[in-house]
């Protein structure tokens, strides 16, 4: 039983550190996948699925881009 | 496609969004249609951007050859690639709505419950209420302790650090839980420093939805077909000046409802064709 162990004790509460709140880029990527964090992304130009060229460049949103890679739209 | 639903979201935080597949143009475009898709879906038949990626999922034969290792990538405005997210897995895959929760943990998740536990007040949320099979989305638990009291961090030593232990079952896979942060608390008159929260936390944790095969299990599980219960419980011993409380456990749970994955094919005559090659 713990109850009131260490804890009769007046706590001077000096904060000393604080660490990372954000959490690590996914866990449970496999490093193999995809181009490493930090380096710069290849520029690209694609059609779109109305006939539309799309490019790095018109992607390119005030806060940036988010790419999704996905299997096959057809199976 | 959940990517649609997510993309008021990202346009919100002022991000653009483009999907990329091997798929021909005439495929994306029927795929667009029957699914309302107004994002850019952009074909890379020759699978020349993905390669450039470094996603291509080389292992893929016959009429997936070429296909990319699904997964989101975020560049920023300066076209610097920032944050990545891939399953070794192929059939799982992360929800847009756990890349948003990933990208801005300040926003505001789907807000399930609110329950009361000795000592502490929980908030249970989850990136997304609807997934299909192979989702990965992220649960939360917002803790919010009142003034004075604080619990123990994961290392502490001597005493019982909070923990979020979700209970396997129906093949869903856990990864890590995700902890902030920890402040040093000195305890003087055992002159002791101990890592611990204060005040209001976050603890994430993310789970990856089975495919179908194990699909059976988690029906089993849970109260509605479709809908697949993720338990567990907090465990932690709260502390305030003057006295310690015993360690205490309060169980936790979240919904989710899984839908059937999409099986629905492009018509025949723009379909992938089956190279020849076997797997």
């Amino acid at each position: 039983m713990r109850i009131a162990t260490a804890l009769l004790f007046s706590v001077a509460a000096i904060m000393l550190a604080s660490g990372q709140e954000k959490p690590a880029a996914a866990d449970s990527v496999a490093p193999a996948i995809g181009l490493e964090i930090g380096q710069p992304a290849p520029a690209f130009a694609l059609t779109d699925q109305f006939g539309h060229e799309q490019s790095n460049q018109t992607l390119r949103g005030p806060k940036g881009t988010v790419i999704l890679f996905f299997r096959s739209a057809d199976w | 496609m959940q990517l649609q639903d997510a993309k008021a979201k990202f346009e919100q935080q002022r991000i653009k969004l483009a999907a990329i597949s091997y798929d021909s143009q005439a495929i994306l475009a029927d795929f667009a249609k029957r699914h309302q898709i107004d994002f850019p879906l952009l074909a890379d038949p020759d699978s020349k951007v993905i390669r450039s990626f470094n996603v291509l999922n080389a292992e893929a034969k016959g009429m997936n050859k070429g296909m990319a290792h699904p997964g989101f990538l975020y560049i920023d405005a300066d076209g610097v690639i920032r944050e990545k997210y891939f399953e070794a897995k192929y059939t799982n895959r992360f929800t847009p709505n756990n890349v948003i929760a990933k990208l801005f943990p300040e926003l505001t998740q789907e807000v399930s419950q609110s329950l009361e536990a000795p000592h502490l007040r929980l908030t249970l949320s989850q990136s997304d209420r609807t997934v299909v099979p192979g989702s990965r989305l992220t649960l939360a638990v917002d803790v919010d302790l009142p003034p004075d009291v604080h619990v123990y961090s994961p290392g502490v030593k001597g005493y019982k650090p909070i923990q979020l232990v979700l209970h396997a079952s129906g093949g869903i896979e856990p990864a890590p839980a995700i902890y902030p942060g920890s402040k040093t608390l000195y305890l003087q008159a055992i002159k002791e420093q101990v890592p611990v929260f204060e005040g209001k936390f976050r603890i994430t944790q993310d789970v990856t939805i089975p495919v179908s095969k194990a699909g059976a299990g988690v029906r089993a599980l849970l109260g509605s077909p479709n809908t697949v219960s993720i338990a567990g419980e907090l465990q932690y011993q709260a502390c305030g000046a003057t006295i310690c409380y015993l360690p205490a456990s309060t169980p936790v749970k979240w919904e989710v409802k899984v839908e059937p994955l999409d099986l629905h094919r492009s018509p025949e005559n723009i379909r992938h064709k089956d190279s020849g090659e076997r797997p």
